[in-house]
């Protein structure tokens, strides 16, 4: 029977590594995701996990580490947060383009300068669009999970794309939360072994990585963008399978939260979530029809159930945690491609983004209630003032 | 961490003829006429043997060979990016070592190499290459050195010498002389401060048997190990396409290049001349040198001097200083 214990997004996230039975492990320290590499660690110390625990010699060294191991045909886990996400970025294209369906999990951190430990999805955002499967954690719970699923989906040959499971350093990397731990025999049932179709083995000799002409560069890109799209099928065969096998109840891309009859409506992912669905019950008590949007995934990005999901409200604000600075929208990264989503829609809600959590900060229900006031107003007057507020810096809205 | 599982012992040969006709690393590929790396290529693929993994960091070894999607490996080959050769054959070698414990593959444990440039070794790949030597990984690392970035035009790199003109060290009215540092040293490197490196060697493709017998030896060490090969670049040295393998004599015979071995802590020396010929013997043989005046080239032939006569300590024997 699936056991029930009190873990940090760390800590479960190690326990899905050991129970997909990873095989070569590289590590680096840095806060917050280093406690993932502290549990593991102790796991092979203890002999619980049979596996190779490579200490790399940067970030660089540990993406460079588990690209030959996954490459050789083993099963490959590493990981980062914040500066050290990006400082490995080098090697994000030639491992998804070289299709190695390896694993490494963010737990996210705000980029320097200056220094600060806080969470922030920019190092990852930073990443998406190098061809991996990209999508945050809202609980420890989630984390655990993610793993199990992304390397499923990963390694399908119909797939074969590496995946960042980014959780948000510390509200979920470090605040134990309620996790069941399955049964080994259930994430078999779950995860196939690992089965790279062209392994480096000289018994059958194979060349990875041959210089191409300029001419040949785009069937390659097609191909890695083909995965891309073939993978919302698999994501949701692996999601019906999870759910079936540990009986949770996983939506694939979006999950909805008191979206009935709902007339506006918060769009985020990973730790904030949370928050925000106590916001949104609290102002359903007081009569105001809000609901929320999760997005599990951001790449390969859900454009249509997104629009889905959101083409029913009449505002919807989209909670960034990340920053693009000079970017169309003038603030983070999400509010770009949910109004490219919206687009082809008849009618579209009103969208603006919200700038919080940047830099670790906490993300309050005052927070949430100040930009239910700002949807609510949107609503009121059929339009947004502007497409971003940086939530608690702003004069006067 | 896990026990050792290689058990082959790769015999040395005695003689050109003894070595074997088969060929791992193809022809067909697209190196220039007279190249001194692939060359080099040749004889370690033949030295290893078809139970081999070869990484391909960025350079000419890996642009002229795996070029159009074509490839001149007969054994499993991966392109790494020039900064990670070492760290992705860590991987590889710890991903052998489970699969084998874990029954998921079988056989002998396979020869990984790394077939590095000298930017791939001590310039850039110098931290991956480190950390594979310092982990102790069962892999050999190959720096093959022809001196200079020679893949992207002939820019100098950390082991071009004193004088050598290159792209980026132009000599002019302001910088007569070209570059004005002394190389990097890279065996001593290797040697100076990785205690798992058990062994340690230079070869030159001016001694073919020499050179196999070094990469088999190599390879029959468990753990790392690291050999710096000399491969004179036609193309990038200015010189006749015909005297590769004359260039890299005259660089043994005027000491710019010293041949031996370290073996777990003992040195021993190879084709050591009585008498060292002057290096100005070897410079006029390259245009890269040939604007040097008898001031540039004095001040080579101290270091030269200086580096023949040093005491086979390994800490002690480190470079002398520029100037």
């Amino acid at each position: 029977m699936a056991k029930e214990m009190m873990l940090s997004g760390c800590a479960s996230s190690a326990q899905a590594a050991k129970m997909a039975k990873v095989e070569v492990i590289s590590s680096y320290p840095i806060r917050p995701y280093t406690a993932i590499m502290m549990e593991l660690s102790k796991m092979v110390a203890n002999g619980e996990l049979d596996a190779e625990f490579v200490h790399g010699e940067g970030e660089h060294g540990q993406l460079s580490i588990v690209l030959g191991a996954a490459a050789a045909g083993a099963r490959a886990l590493t990981g980062s947060s914040g500066v050290g996400v990006t400082y490995a970025f080098e090697n994000y294209s030639p491992i998804a383009g070289g299709r190695i369906p390896l694993q490494m999990m963010i737990a996210d951190r705000a980029l320097d300068p200056p220094g600060d430990f806080g969470s922030e999805h920019t190092d990852a955002m930073s990443c998406r669009d190098q061809g991996w499967l990209m999508g945050w954690a809202e609980t420890p719970q989630e984390a655990f999970d993610n793993c199990l699923i992304n390397y499923r989906v990963g390694e399908d040959h119909r797939v074969l794309l590496p995946q960042f499971v980014c959780q948000d350093g510390y509200f979920v990397s470090h605040i134990p939360g309620p996790v069941s731990l399955p049964e080994q025999s259930q994430v078999d049932e779950f995860l196939p072994p690992y089965n790279l179709p062209h392994p480096l083995d000289p018994k059958r000799p194979v060349s990875h990585g041959p210089q191409i002409r300029p001419d040949q560069g785009t069937i390659m890109d097609i191909q890695r963008a083909q995965a891309m799209l073939d993978a919302p099928a698999v994501i949701r065969e692996a999601i019906d399978d999870y759910n079936r096998i540990f009986g949770r109840k996983y939506a694939p891309f979006v999950e909805e939260y008191m979206t009935d009859d709902a007339e506006i409506a918060f769009f985020l992912m990973g730790a904030h979530t949370m928050t925000a669905r106590h916001a949104v019950r609290h102002l359903r008590a007081k009569g105001v029809k809000i609901g929320l949007v999760k997005l599990r995934f951001v790449r390969p990005w859900p454009t249509e159930e997104v629009a889905q999901a959101l083409s029913k409200f009449k505002a919807v604000g989209v909670v960034e945690t990340s920053t693009s600075y000079g970017g169309a929208m003038r603030g983070g990264n999400l509010l770009h491609e949910v109004r490219a989503s919206l687009y082809e829609l008849p009618q579209r809600p009103l969208t603006t983004s919200f700038m919080a959590g940047l830099g670790g900060e906490m993300v309050s229900l005052e927070d949430f209630y100040h930009m239910t006031e700002v949807l609510s107003k949107a609503v009121r007057e059929g339009k947004t003032k502007k497409t971003v507020y940086w939530v608690g810096f702003e004069a006067e809205d | 961490m896990a026990a050792a599982i290689k058990t082959q012992n790769l015999a040395p040969v005695k003689l050109i003829r003894n070595v074997p006709k088969e060929e791992y690393y193809l022809p067909g590929h697209r190196t220039c006429a007279g190249c001194g790396p692939a060359l080099q290529y040749k004889l370690v693929a033949k030295a290893a043997g078809p139970n081999t993994i070869f990484l391909g960091p960025t350079g000419c070894m890996y642009v002229a060979n795996a070029s159009y999607l074509c490839t001149p490996y007969a054994v499993p080959w991966m392109h790494t990016q020039i900064t990670n050769g070492g760290a992705v054959a860590s991987g590889i070698e710890a991903a052998y070592k489970v699969l084998l414990r874990k029954g998921k593959r079988e056989g002998e444990f396979p020869n990984i190499i790394v077939m590095a440039g000298d930017g791939g070794s001590v310039d850039i790949g110098l931290q991956a290459m480190s950390a594979m030597m310092y982990r102790g990984h069962d892999a050999l690392f190959i720096c093959y050195d022809n001196e200079a970035y020679a893949n992207t035009g002939i820019q100098t790199s950390p082991t071009t010498p004193y004088g050598g003109n290159t792209t980026f060290t132009p000599p002019g009215s302001a910088i007569p002389e070209g570059k004005t540092l002394f190389p990097k040293d890279p065996p001593q490197l290797v040697i100076g401060a990785h205690p798992a490196v058990k062994y340690v060697a230079t070869a030159s493709i001016a001694y073919p048997v020499d050179l196999i017998n070094k990469v088999r030896k190599a390879l029959n060490v468990v753990g790392p190990t690291f050999l710096h090969i000399h491969c004179p670049c036609p193309k990038g040295w200015g010189f006749d396409e015909a005297k590769t393998v004359e260039v890299a004599r005259l660089a043994i015979e005027t000491g710019m290049w010293n041949m031996y071995e370290w073996d777990n802590g003992e040195y021993r020396y190879q084709f050591k001349p009585k008498k060292y010929k002057p290096v100005r013997e070897y410079l006029k043989l390259q245009n890269r040198f040939a604007h040097l005046s008898d001031a540039h080239i004095a001040k080579l032939q101290a270091f030269v001097d200086a580096k023949v006569k040093a005491k086979p300590v390994p800490v002690e024997a480190a470079v002398p200083k520029a100037n």
